[in-house]
């Protein structure tokens, strides 16, 4: 058994040491191209929303690499999340490709005994002992959990550093560092190592940076390649950033508060005002951090989504009634495998200025 | 002292010289015609005959293009075009509250208050109703595009054409003028159908209260103008130099920033030789499509590239 899993920002870091300790084979699919993009796109619908193309790219580069099994969570969920996995396999299947799906769906949805049948079928491929996989499970937990939080120190200092690129650098160096080694532990101990790097990195708290909230559909946001990395175009620009979803948020609310009831109960608390119900993704996490992050003092919000999602249409015209009472900016940017860097990037830089020249305003008249 | 501003957009190239009062000394418009470099020289050829470079103290670069002009001529600021617009409108009244602009490709709504944007939206998906399409319209119906909009103004009954997209639209108008309607109507409807396409598009959600500038290359045809005066039911005002606003923007970004050093490289770089080439670079699988800029086969520059790799800016 060799598996693979689909990209999205640091999902490979955690689910590489994963199976690093459970000694299971795997295949990190080459990370996101024009080629996977391109790959994807052909054997997906046209009208399907940008993440499953390039999750479609990912399985066929990993399976031109011998991989023969993918995991993925699911979502029995109201978007189109939750019919990605049967789509894809029937696709995978009518191109000929012999391989098993291991869909992760929550216990909500399929029951104790089936989840715990699917996760048998990879954990029954590991030699080693039951201590040692729950170890690997911890410290893979861990392990994500200590390099999304190393991005967003790096996303949050970047708009204060002295060096311009420091924070940038620094956040790349570690990620491909944690590449070369195989060992969790080792891994756990460079990122405790770059965390106090990032902790020294020179700042200037005087300098007082446009900061940022980005926020909407939760693939986009994370994954750099699908929002034309945004955050680097952001951290060039001196701008400091704040993105509350994550991999590890994600299964910290989902897997872990979701028996509770407790998922995202902060962000879904705020977004009550506008919008009560959960529209499916993260369609109210949207507008609920749109809330916060006025309240937090952010200079303004971007809300990021691939063209034709759902949940975030539906957030997308809540967000000038957010704007308007709290008089806080928000700018909607749509994704897809059509979209133009040029006007993209034009995009983002004239809401940049808009928050600038809005602060001096405000300045100038105190 | 003067300042430069130069606009380089997906059909037009815009080179202003403003003094420090922000007039309009000097203006040349020209066809960008996919060169973008060829058509700056060309500009500066106008210009040097009656500007020195030593009376230059800053340079100003916006559009599409800003970039490789900003590399090209040495410039001091580089912005977009929604923030020179917007600047440009505030330098001729501090009172304007809703900017509509309409370019070759793109078309845009800003909104102001208090001399501030506070939103601003452009054309994502669809560029019907821009310059492009107006010009082909024009040229298939063989009426020169400086003549649209008086064309528009002489029709009585407008013809109501589909606007929704721009190939449709084109399919309407023909069947139209096969029933025999007046070109003139067709025009004037056609007018209509871009204005409401823009209201329903770009403009969608935003608040458009007057004072209302309409500036970009449409701003020309007095048909959109009076269509946008009919839909909003408000006065829309044209400024002098509707074509060039970018440029006068990018012109009096670089006044405010009082450098003392401007890095403009002169007027003479109009007669020097520069080539463009292209490779598809294979460091990653990225594949990225580099642009080099040479000049007297010397590479002075690289474009294009995500990571750094050629041009050296800070790597992803």
């Amino acid at each position: 058994m060799k598996v693979t899993f689909p990209h999205m920002g640091n999902v490979y870091i955690g689910a590489k040491f994963l199976m690093d300790g459970l000694g299971i084979d795997y295949v990190i699919p080459p990370f996101n191209s024009k080629r996977a993009l391109e790959i994807g796109s052909l054997y997906s619908p046209e009208e399907i929303c940008l993440p499953f193309k390039i999750m479609m790219g990912n399985y066929i580069e990993s399976i031109e690499r011998g991989a023969d099994t993918i995991i993925l969570t699911g979502s029995c969920g109201p978007c189109r999340f939750g019919e990605y996995a049967e789509l894809q396999m029937k696709i995978l299947k009518k191109l000929g490709k012999n391989l098993d799906f291991v869909v992760l769906d929550l216990p909500s949805d399929i029951g104790f005994d089936e989840l715990k049948r699917r996760i048998n079928k990879i954990s029954s491929q590991s030699p080693k002992p039951k201590k040692e996989k729950y170890m690997a499970l911890v410290n893979a937990y861990r392990i994500i959990g200590l390099i999304d939080a190393l991005e967003a120190k790096a996303h949050d200092r970047a708009g204060y550093e002295l060096n311009k690129g420091e924070c940038k650098g620094l956040l790349n160096e570690c990620k491909k560092k944690l590449l070369e080694t195989n060992d969790p532990k080792e891994a756990i101990s460079i990122l405790k190592e770059y965390h106090k790097k990032m902790d020294e990195v020179k700042i200037s708290r005087e300098k007082k940076p446009v900061r940022v909230a980005i926020i909407g559909e939760i693939y986009t946001i994370i994954e750099p390649f699908s929002n034309l990395y945004i955050e680097d175009k952001l951290m060039e620009m001196g701008v400091s950033i704040k993105r509350t979803l994550s991999p590890s948020w994600w299964v910290y609310n989902t897997v872990i508060l979701s028996p509770f009831g407790l998922t995202a109960k902060k962000i879904r608390d705020a977004a009550k005002e506008y919008l009560p119900l959960g529209v499916g993704g993260h369609g109210q996490e949207c507008v609920g951090e749109a809330v916060l992050s006025s309240e937090e003092g952010f200079d303004g919000a971007i809300q990021i989504f691939p063209l034709g999602c759902m949940p975030e249409i539906v957030s997308k015209s809540i967000l000038p009634s957010i704007s308007r009472d709290k008089n806080f900016p928000i700018l909607s940017l749509v994704v897809d495998e059509m979209t133009g860097e040029a006007g993209y990037q034009t995009r983002i830089e004239a809401f940049i200025d808009l928050l600038e020249r809005r602060r001096r305003y405000v300045l100038s008249r105190n | 002292m003067y300042y430069l501003g130069i606009d380089v957009g997906s059909v037009s190239t815009d080179i202003v010289v403003i003094d420090e009062n922000y007039n309009v000394v000097e203006s040349v418009y020209l066809r960008t015609k996919g060169r973008p470099i060829k058509a700056v020289q060309e500009g500066f050829k106008y210009i040097k005959e009656k500007i020195k470079t030593n009376e230059i103290a800053g340079v100003g670069t916006t559009g599409s293009g800003r970039h490789i002009a900003a590399f090209l001529v040495g410039a001091d600021v580089v912005k977009n075009e929604i923030t020179s617009h917007a600047v440009a409108a505030l330098s001729l009244d501090k009172d304007v509250r809703t900017i509509i602009e309409i370019g070759g490709q793109d078309s845009k709504i800003i909104t102001l208050e208090n001399g501030m944007i506070t939103d601003f939206a452009m054309n994502t998906v669809c560029a019907a109703g821009t310059g492009s399409f107006l010009d082909r319209q024009a040229e298939r119906l063989e009426i020169p595009i400086e003549e649209f909009g008086d064309y528009a103004l002489r029709s009585k009954n407008p013809v109501r054409i589909a606007g929704r997209c721009a190939v449709f639209a084109e399919s309407d108008m023909i069947h139209k003028q096969q029933l025999g309607f007046a070109v003139e109507d067709i025009i004037r409807g056609l007018c209509e159908a871009l204005v409401r396409n823009y209201l329903n598009n770009v403009a969608k959600g935003k608040d458009i209260k007057s004072k209302i500038f309409f500036q970009g290359g449409v701003a020309a045809n007095k048909g959109m103008k009076r269509a946008f005066e009919e839909a909003l039911g408000c006065e829309v005002f044209v400024p002098k130099h509707y074509n060039m606003m970018g440029a006068i923007g990018a012109a009096i970004l670089a006044a405010e920033r009082q450098i003392k050093w401007t890095n403009f490289k002169g007027f003479e770089i109009a007669d020097v030789k520069y080539e463009t080439a292209s490779f598809e670079c294979s460091g990653c699988s990225n594949l990225c499509e580099v642009a080099v800029i040479k000049c007297e086969d010397k590479v002075i520059g690289y474009f294009g590239d995500r990571c750094g790799r050629h041009s050296g800016k800070v790597a992803v």
